[in-house]
């Protein structure tokens, strides 16, 4: 029942602090993650708002060293995809960063190229 | 297009509000200031982050959470439970490589169940 409580704490205090991303539109994007996304419990959206601010946190980080080598003090999208293609764990976001800007999503495209290839 | 180009020019703030918006809703992404927000406290005070640059970063979260839950319910799914709950998501993030972000997080839901303890107490005392 502590699950519980966490969340009916935050929702009821607000003096627990605020959250820095929207629990709502956190758990939307977790529903169409995929087909077998089925109930989501109300603590981990809660557990996601704190680890996308980290997630955030850090790959901004590793975008402004980029920007600092190549001498700019403003960030742009290329010192994002820099980061990406030099961390692992960021991997998964490869093809979201070198993707056309008309088709970011990932999947979507490399399903795309399957589908042609095969044709 | 060409309508929206002849009243841009004093409505060009509410069109990138509207422009914002529209992106965020149909492909699903925190909204840009709160994302905004969270990069700048951790950058340096003088500098500036490009519109492009976090548009790009709402993309990568988006994905984050996309990729982090997919693994989460898979986990789900092999245990032959509905709900993917908190602790499947540190599961999920420990098993992609993100464990640096465990301590931090368990430090957070803490704070949060220390706050919902004290509350449960206080309720056990007055019934």
């Amino acid at each position: 029942m502590r699950q519980a409580g966490i969340y009916s704490g935050i929702l009821a205090g607000g003096r627990t602090g605020p959250h820095l991303l929207p629990l709502a539109r956190i758990k939307k994007i977790m529903k169409k993650s995929g087909d077998n996304v089925n109930m989501i419990s109300g603590e981990a959206p809660i557990v996601f708002s704190k680890a996308c601010e980290l997630f955030i946190e850090e790959l901004t980080r590793r975008s402004w060293m980029v920007a600092m080598q190549r001498k700019r003090r403003t960030l742009h999208k290329e010192d994002v995809a820099s980061a990406v293609i030099t961390t692992d764990i960021f991997d998964f976001l490869v093809n979201l960063v070198s993707a056309d800007s008309t088709n970011p999503t990932p999947f979507a495209s490399v399903a795309m190229e399957t589908v042609l290839e095969s044709s | 297009m060409e309508d929206n180009m002849a009243a841009g020019a004093s409505n060009a703030h509410d069109d990138d509000d509207d422009d914002n918006y529209i992106r965020e809703q149909e492909r699903l992404m925190l909204p840009i200031a709160n994302v905004g927000r969270i990069m700048k406290q951790i950058l340096p005070p003088n500098t500036k982050i490009s519109k492009e640059a976090k548009e790009t970063m709402q993309d990568c979260v988006s994905e984050f959470i996309s990729f982090v839950t997919c693994e989460a319910s898979e986990k789900c799914r092999k245990e032959r439970r509905k709900t993917v709950n908190g602790d499947d998501v540190c599961w999920a993030l420990e098993t992609l490589g993100f464990d640096e972000y465990a301590g931090p997080m368990k430090r957070y839901l803490h704070r949060y169940s220390e706050h919902d303890q004290a509350d449960h107490r206080a309720n056990q005392e007055k019934g």
